[in-house]
Order: structure tokens, then sequence, then C-alpha cells
């Protein structure tokens, strides 16, 4: 029995949707700038999610599905260490990663 | 030689070098005199070489043209035509130029200002060269203006000279009358020169085809009429005429002439005796051709025999020594321009000559005694009163000796140059013209020995009236120029004598048939008129203050000929009440025409501007205040949705995510 059989498409779309979710909500409600950057990985990992799912039981002939996926887990790597080399700059010049005191360009 | 001809544009140009050097350079005085004189002693050495090679030539006009600006059909062309005349003209200017400046760096030693006369007379100079040589009419009328304008600047050249006697005229007024006296002259020669573009197309001097003497123009000038009646020649001679008459200070634009003598006396005889006053004359010997197919040369004749014998007339009661010459420059003027009436223009350019020598020396030496009598009497006291003078030979036999030598010329004795030049006029007058014009010289030629005399003797003989002490010798640059241009007065006959017409066959001139009854008889009127002011004045003068013995005769005649006709007055009266008219109506035309028009358009404008106001406060205005405040109000609602958060940002990007895909997934579905 395999995980096609047992599992259908639906549940793990709706996992992706729900971590899509939770990640949103944590990159819009959070206010240290770290977790914005957590949300932010959360939303990637459930596009990743996605992408293998739609591969695994739509064309698992094509490798394009695992390949995105890679390309994302990539894309998150580099995406983490600029964001968070980004979050040490501000944290050295404001003593803080409070999301809402970097304001500068408030109108 | 022919090396001479091709440099002669040098000889107008060194003294125009000169006057830019003067005015330019800062230069000290001494050094303008001596720039100014070499510069024209130069070009004066390149006009002896250009009349040495022109009389080694074929006789032909040599001619050196530049294309200077397209007019109508045919090219302007600016340049230069040496033929005999223009080389005669070239000598006697330069050479006498050459010693008047020498004069003036004695004259104006002392004066403030000479770094700027030396360069008017340059400029001068430089002008009446270029008129001389110059190839084209239009040409030699600007050059002719250049000098007009250099006298206006010399005549007014001590401007800020007053005098306490209201009556005599000041510098300033001499130079402002001198220049609108010409300009009257001078606007209806450029019209003259106007009405013969039109006629023949060009203004080129030659006989060529395509220039002004070309024969078929001359006999379609000659034949085609005007509205007035006379011939286009006609009428272009007599404008043209009217420039001499201008220029040459003949009858009725004499005025200028005796005032303009308020300038310094260099320039006196310079300007007003030896050179410029000449160009009338030479203008009409320049465009003879045209006056000999023309009906204007009676007129030319008469207008040259009245200003002679009125001139003269007037000359003998003068009390200013320079006045006195003035109406003696007046009066020899005449005597050329008559000459040119009865045909003779060889005579008139002999007389020219020659007059340029002695009157020159004759200015030169009045300037001597002025410059002498100034250190006496001071420079208000009656520096030019011959009645103040006296005794002079002693005091100053060098200038004296020149001055007896240049009035002996000019009274005619045989055999100084004077006597051979006016016998030439008057035998041209008795063969070609009519008996009265040439008894009218011959009067006036007396007139001319007796005038003489009257000042000589008044100045030179007798005791000196002016003071206790006697004026004294002037130095060396002033006399020297005095002796040459003696020596000059002298020789200069010997040009064109009788026997040997050198000048006339040089000039390409009729020659004149030697009278010798005629000779006899104006030689005892010139003894005549000799010993008549010896007679009168031998001892009539005890002091300063005594009455002339022509006034004691003749009262009323004196006092009318001291006025010089009053003609001033009559001139004076005649274009004041003329002032008054004018003015009057235009005084009314002010008022009535221009004054309401412009009230009218005043108000116009107003009622218009009132219109535009509102319309601009309203619309224009407001309009523009809306739209800024419109943008103002606008920014200022959009600037609270700058947060400066990020997460603000992320969350509307989100949100447009998401119109966006429910635009795409139920929108663009069909």
């Amino acid at each position: 029995m395999t995980m096609v059989d047992s599992v259908p498409l639906e549940w793990l779309l709706l996992l992706a949707a729900a971590l899509f979710c939770i990640g949103l909500f944590g990159a819009l409600v959070r206010r240290s700038l770290i977790g914005i950057l957590l949300g932010v990985e959360l939303m990637l990992n459930a596009v990743n999610i996605n992408m293998v799912a739609f591969w695994r039981y739509l064309e698992p002939n094509l490798v394009a599905g695992q390949v995105f996926a890679l390309f994302i887990i990539t894309i998150a790597a580099a995406e983490a260490a600029v964001g968070l080399a980004m979050v040490i700059a501000i944290y050295r010049s404001r003593r803080t990663i409070d999301a809402d005191d970097a304001a500068l360009l408030q109108g | 030689m022919g090396f001479f001809l091709d440099i002669a544009w040098l000889i107008p140009l060194l003294p125009l070098l000169a006057c830019v050097a003067l005015t330019l350079l800062p230069l000290r005085g001494a050094m303008a005199g001596r720039l100014a004189v070499s510069a024209i002693a130069i070009a004066a050495v390149l006009a002896l070489g250009v009349i040495v090679a022109l009389a080694a030539g074929d006789g032909t006009a040599f001619t050196r043209v530049v294309r200077w600006a397209p007019a109508g059909a045919a090219d302007l062309l600016l340049g230069y035509r040496i033929d005999g005349l223009a080389a005669v003209m070239l000598v006697m200017v330069t050479l006498v130029a050459t010693a008047i400046h020498v004069f003036a760096i004695g004259y104006m030693a002392h004066d403030a200002r000479r770094v700027r006369f030396f360069a008017y007379t340059t400029l001068f100079t430089a002008a009446m060269l270029a008129m001389v040589m110059a190839g084209n009419l239009l040409l030699l009328f600007i050059a002719w203006e250049v000098m007009g304008l250099c006298s206006y600047l010399l005549i007014g050249f001590w401007y800020d000279r007053t005098y306490a006697d209201p009556n005599r005229i000041t510098p300033r007024a001499a130079a402002i009358k001198a220049f609108m006296t010409t300009r009257v002259g001078d606007v209806l020669l450029l019209i003259g020169l106007v009405y013969l573009w039109l006629e023949a197309g060009t203004l080129e001097i030659g006989a060529a085809a395509g220039q002004i003497f070309a024969p078929q123009l001359l006999e379609r000038l000659a034949t085609s009429g005007t509205a007035v009646g006379m011939s286009a020649a006609t009428a272009i001679a007599l404008l043209i005429f009217a420039g001499t008459i201008g220029k040459s200070a003949q009858f009725p634009l004499h005025v200028w002439l005796p005032d303009a003598m308020e300038g310094p006396t260099p320039v006196s005889a310079l300007i007003h005796a030896a050179t410029m006053v000449a160009a009338g004359v030479f203008l009409v010997a320049r465009t003879f051709p045209i006056f000999a197919v023309s009906d204007a040369l009676p007129v030319v004749a008469a207008i040259g025999a009245i200003t002679a014998l009125g001139a003269a007339l007037v000359a003998c009661v003068q009390f200013d020594i320079k006045r006195i010459l003035a109406y003696s420059t007046v009066s020899q003027l005449g005597f050329m321009v008559a000459a040119l009436g009865v045909g003779g223009w060889g005579a008139a350019l002999f007389h020219l000559l020659t007059h340029a020598c002695f009157k020159a020396l004759l200015f030169l030496g009045a300037g001597s005694v002025i410059h002498a009598m100034e250190a006496v009497v001071g420079h208000d006291g009656p520096a030019q009163d011959i009645r103040s003078m006296g005794g002079l030979r002693n005091a100053m036999p060098r200038t004296f000796a020149a001055y007896l030598v240049g009035a002996l010329a000019l009274a005619g004795v045989a055999p100084l140059a004077g006597f051979w030049s006016k016998d030439e006029i008057l035998a041209e007058a008795f063969a070609h013209g009519n008996l009265l014009i040439g008894v009218m010289l011959l009067a006036a030629s007396f007139l001319t020995a007796f005038y003489m005399t009257r000042q000589v003797w008044l100045v030179f003989f007798g005791r000196f009236r002016g003071g206790a002490s006697l004026p004294h010798e002037s130095p060396a640059t002033m006399t020297v120029p005095l002796i040459v241009l003696a020596v000059a007065s002298v020789l200069v006959g010997a040009i064109n004598l009788p026997w040997w017409h050198t000048l006339s066959d040089f000039v390409a001139a009729e020659a004149t048939s030697f009278n010798l009854l005629l000779a006899f008889i104006a030689t005892l009127l010139a003894l005549a008129g000799i010993g008549g002011g010896w007679w009168l004045y031998r001892s009539a003068f005890a002091d300063a203050a005594t009455t002339d013995p022509l006034q004691q005769a003749q009262p009323r005649l004196f006092a009318l000929l001291q006025q010089a006709f009053a003609i001033d007055a009559l001139y004076g009266w005649v274009i004041g009440r003329l002032f008054d008219v004018v003015s009057d109506l235009r005084d009314r035309l002010d008022r009535l025409v221009i004054g309401r028009g412009v009230a009218g358009t005043g108000s116009l404008a107003g009622l218009l501007g009132r219109l535009t106001f509102l319309f601009d406060d309203a619309v224009l205005n407001g309009g523009g205040d809306l739209v800024a405040r419109s943008t103002s109000d606008a920014g200022e609602e959009l600037r609270r949705s700058v947060t400066g958060r990020v997460q603000d940002y992320l969350a509307l990007a989100i949100a447009g995510l998401v119109v966006l895909g429910v635009v795409v997934v139920y929108g663009l579905r069909p």
C-alpha cells in the first residue's frame, strides 16, 4: 500500500495551505524580525509541499516538480542568510529587532 | 615705379593707424606729435613716389578695386583710383599736413589734450587722403563725412571755453553751427549721389562702360528730363554742387567757416583753409564731365563770383586776425568755384594748390603771432585783435618774413604763386565766362590786396599797441614750417606757368591761354590795393581804441560789412520764425491729435486691463490655486498609507495578490 493510495492529494494541499496561512499570519503579526523570517520560511516550505505533492500525484515522470522544490530550498537558504545579516545590521545600529521601530520610510 | 602705385593704399592707412595708436596707446604728449608727423611724412614720401610713378606711366589712371558688397545688378566696388588729379592732391595734402603737424607740435605744446588733438588731425588727414584717392563716389562720400566729423570735433576742441562777451560765439556753438550748416549741403549731395545711382546704376569714377563718365551715359543724362524741367544731368550736378557749397563755404552756406576759427589755429590752417574746404572744389573737378554736359555751370560761376566779392568786402573790416583770413579763404574758394563755373577746372585746381600753400602759411603765421600775443596779453585778452598788435616785425622777424611772402602771394604779386593761379582764373573768366563775372573777380582781387595790406600793416608795422613788453619769436618747430611753406608759396606757381602747362598736361585739363593785358590790369589792381591799404592805414592806429578809418568814412556800411551782410542775423531770424511756426504746429498736433490719441489708448488699455484682471483672478489664479490645494490635500491623505512598517507593505502586497488571483481565476475565465 503506497502513500498515493492511502493519502489523497487534497489532504496534502490542505496541509500546505494551512502551513502557508500560519506562515503568512506569523509574518504579518510577529513583532520580532526573526519571527517574520520564520513566517516567510514556513510559507516557502508550504509551497515546497505543494510542488512535491503535485509532482508525486499528477506527473511522476517529470522531474520539474522536484527541481523546483530543490531551487526553493536553495533560495530559502540564501534568503535566510541575507535576512539574518540584515537583522544583525539593524540590531547593531538600533539595539533592537522590533519591526515597528524600523519605520524610517514613514510618510 | 609701379611699386608706389601698388602700395598707394598705405597713404591714407598710415595716418589712420596713427590715429588708432594715438587713441588706444597710453602715449605722452611729445610722443603723440612725433608719431603723427612721422606717419604723415611717410605718407608724403609715398605720395611723391606715386606722382613720379604716374608721370613715368602712359598717363592712364591706375585703379585697384576689391569687391565690397553686391548691390543690385552690379557689385559695389571698394578701391582707389589714381589719376593726375588725385596724385597732385595727394602730394599737396600730405606735404601741407606734414608742415602743419610739425607746427602743431610747438603750438599745442602746453595743451593738456594734445594727444586727442593729434588723434583727430590724423584721422582727418586719413579721411582727406581717402577721399582724394576714392575710386567711387560712395567711398568719396564716406570720407567726406568723416572729414565733416573731424571738423566738428576740432572746431569744438576747446569745448569748455566760455567768453565774457555773450555775443561772441563759443567753440561749442561754432562746432554745432559748422556741422549743421554743412549738413544741409551734405544731405543734398547724398540725394544727388542716390539720383546718379538710380540713373547710372554705378558710382565708379571713370569713362569706361559701366562707369559714371561713360559717353553714352552722359548723353542720356543730358537729354533725359526731370519733373522740374531741367535735365537729369543738371539736377545731379546742382545737387553735387550743393555739397560743394556746404563744404567749401560758398554763399549761402558760408556762415560756418568764419566761426570755425574758434578751433586751434593749426586746425584752421589744415582743415579750414588748406585742405578740407578745398574738398568741395575737388569734388566738382572730379565729377566735371557731368557738369560739362549740364546747364549747372552758370549757377556755379555766379555763386563763386558772389562769394569771392562778398567775402572779400567783409574781410576788409574785420579786426580778428583769423577772421580776416577766414573770409579771405571763403573769397579765394569763391575764385576757385567761379573758375569751375566757367569751365576752367584746371585753373581751379591750380589755384587750389597754390592757395593751400600760402593760406596754410598765413594761418600758421597768424598762429605764431597769436601764440606770441597770448604770452603777453593772456588767453582771455585781445590776442587775436589786430588793433592790439603792431610793430611785430622787429619782435618776430622770421614769422614776419614768411607772413609777408604769404600775403604778397595771396594779393597776387608777380612772380609769387598766387599771381599765376589767379591770373589763370581771370583769363578763364574773361575768355569763357561772362564779363560781369570777370569784373567781379577783378574787384575781389583788388580787395584781396587791400585787406591783406591792412592786416600786415596793422600787425607787423607801426608801434606795438598791446602792452608795455613786446612778444617774442615762436620756437623753431613753429617757424621752420613757416619758412618751408613760404618757399613753397614762391615756387609752387612754377608748376603751371603760362609757357609750360605742366599741371594742366598732367591732369589732362585744357590749358589756359595767357592774357597779357589782363595780367597787367590784375597786377595794377593788386598794387593799387596794396598802395591804398598802405595810404589808409600807414598811421591810422595810434592805440588799440582808435576807430578804423573806413568806419569814420562810412559808419553804416562798415557796420553792415562787420556783420557780414547780416546773413547770420537773417538766418537766425528766418530759422527762428520757422521754428516758432513748426513748434506751434507740433504743439497743436501733440495736444489735439497725439495727446487725445494717447489718452484714449490709455483708457482703453485700462478697461482691457480690468477685464483681464477679472478673468485672471477668477480663472487662472483661482484655478491654479485649486490645483495646488487639491494636490496638497491628496498628498496629505495619501501619506497616511505610507507607514514605513514592512509588515503593512507585506499585507498590502498579499491583499493585492489575492485581488489579482480572484481576477485571474474568476474574472478572466469565460
